[in-house]
């Protein structure tokens, strides 16, 4: 079952990763033997294994239930993704291109996230576009940085959380799949941890980026464990009907 | 500093200690000689693969023909049987001859292989078997599974699409290929790496090749976006 899940993913462009949320059932839905215990481990630090989102939108509303606190400028720019949305020809964001998605955008898709964590780093393995997150824990981050995709990304524990910080972030990546862009001025803090006695994990995300928004806000997703799930393979570069053509999606 | 207020930082420091080390002992340590944690990368160039007797690989005749075509589209400068020119993957085993670090992390249950190149993670998995072949779906990377001989990482892995090469230079197989590693450490900083092929309808007998990898401490893995339109990067191959 899980050898067939690899493939069923193995192709990849946004109609099918649109298809397959749309086609999916509760994400917290176990529907294959288990390969992990039913919940995970009980020491709160202990976050490795499977995740799954739920409840995935692709449109990131703040802790507050809305759009976040826009600049002029970020409302521009959200207002001209999602014209160009309704009026058939999107704006192509990093996915479309196969590039990485970047943070926080990588945590918000439908599709499974394995964590690894080893003594001095934690690895988010993500199915989606074989994104992967390297976390460097209790150190500080590099004194000069080269904008990527991800960025650069510190982790230290306070009590039973994980609070990530990212920096370094290139600003050719989306916040959301709908129009929330963001600058290379981007920060974001995150704050993860078990809630729901180990069958759920929470990212509180800190989003701030003074070009883009009045002030700092939130987001928050959660996620489900899944101890029945392998990481598929999923290769966007293999069949990309969406290839951008001139900054635009175009479906063939 | 009172005597009691001496006693009760050194009580307070021991317990700190004490749930560090209680922490400390939800991350898997392996054992020393099967612990190979950390950032390496490949000795020596192996773009063009041979046994380990430094001999072409067995081909059969048919297989022999296709390697020899894409030996002359190499040297036309018209590669096109090269899955990596369009940022597909390089599959496996080609992604192990790749000229760029490779992470490894351990879990009691998992080894996983992040290449740097194409940002590609390769999970094997030690609480599996492999199934039928017949039963599976072929994919680019194929699936891996394992377990410890001693100090040895035994790795298993089928399950391949026919759409790329074992090496760069275009040595042929098929979907029936199956990869057999022996994973071991020589010395500290040395990885070893003794890859078994078999693939009947491509090679008249399996071989095997041998690569080595250092240890490359303190490096960090960057990242590596084939996809990026920067023509620099796609012209150097480099980020």
């Amino acid at each position: 079952m899980n050898v067939r899940r690899r493939v069923g993913t193995g192709i990849a462009c946004v109609a099918v990763l649109l298809g397959a949320a749309a086609a999916a059932g509760p994400s917290d839905e176990i529907d294959g033997p288990l390969i992990r215990p039913p919940t995970s481990s009980s020491d709160p630090r202990d976050l490795s294994g499977v995740w799954f989102i739920r409840l995935y939108n692709p449109q990131i509303n703040s802790t507050l239930g809305r759009l976040p606190p826009f600049t002029a400028r970020g409302k521009a720019e959200w207002d001209a993704r999602v014209k160009a949305e309704k009026d058939g020809s999107p704006i192509a964001d990093a996915s479309s291109y196969c590039w990485p998605h970047g943070v926080p955008r990588v945590m918000n898709s439908p599709y499974p996230i394995q964590i690894i964590q080893t003594a001095g780093e934690t690895v988010f393995v993500h199915e989606v576009a074989h994104n992967v997150r390297h976390i460097y824990m209790d150190q500080p981050h590099p004194q000069t940085l080269t904008a990527t995709f991800m960025g650069d990304s510190v982790g230290h524990w306070e009590g039973d959380t994980l609070v990530i910080d990212t920096i370094g972030l290139n600003d050719r990546t989306w916040i959301d799949e709908i129009g929330v862009i963001h600058g290379k001025q981007l920060h974001v803090i995150e704050r993860i941890r078990k809630i729901e006695d180990g069958h759920a994990l929470e990212d509180l995300i800190r989003i701030e980026d003074p070009e883009f928004f009045t002030e700092p806000w939130y987001a928050r997703i959660t996620y489900a464990w899944r101890p029945d799930l392998r990481i598929a393979e999923y290769v966007c570069e293999e069949n990309n009907r969406n290839m951008p053509v001139s900054g635009h999606t175009v479906a063939r | 500093m009172t005597r009691a207020r001496w006693v009760a930082r050194a009580l307070f420091g021991g317990l700190m200690l004490a749930a560090g080390i209680l922490r400390a002992q939800a991350i898997y340590t392996p054992p020393p000689g099967q612990n190979f944690e950390g950032v390496w990368l490949i000795q020596g160039d192996h773009s063009t693969v041979r046994t380990v007797d430094g001999k072409l690989p067995p081909l059969n005749g048919a297989a022999a023909r296709r390697y020899a075509a894409a030996l002359q589209a190499r040297r036309a400068g018209k590669p096109d049987f090269d899955t990596i020119r369009t940022c597909r993957p390089h599959g496996f085993p080609r992604i192990l001859f790749a000229a760029y670090p490779i992470e490894i992390l351990q879990e009691r249950t998992q080894v996983t292989f992040i290449h740097e190149v194409h940002h590609m993670p390769r999970l094997v998995y030690l609480d599996m078997t492999l199934p039928d072949l017949g039963d599976m779906d072929p994919n680019w990377m194929g699936l891996s599974v394992g377990h410890w001989e001693g100090d040895t990482l035994v790795v298993e892995s089928q399950g391949f699409n026919d759409l790329t090469t074992l090496d760069s230079a275009g040595l042929p197989h098929s979907q029936d290929l199956r990869v057999g590693e022996r994973i071991r450490k020589t010395d500290a900083d040395t990885l070893e790496d003794v890859i078994t092929i078999t693939d009947p309808k491509t090679f008249t007998a399996p071989w095997s090749t041998r690569v080595t990898y250092r240890r490359q401490p303190g490096l960090r893995l960057k990242e590596y976006v084939c996809t990026d339109s920067n023509p620099e990067a796609q012209a150097s191959g480099h980020r």
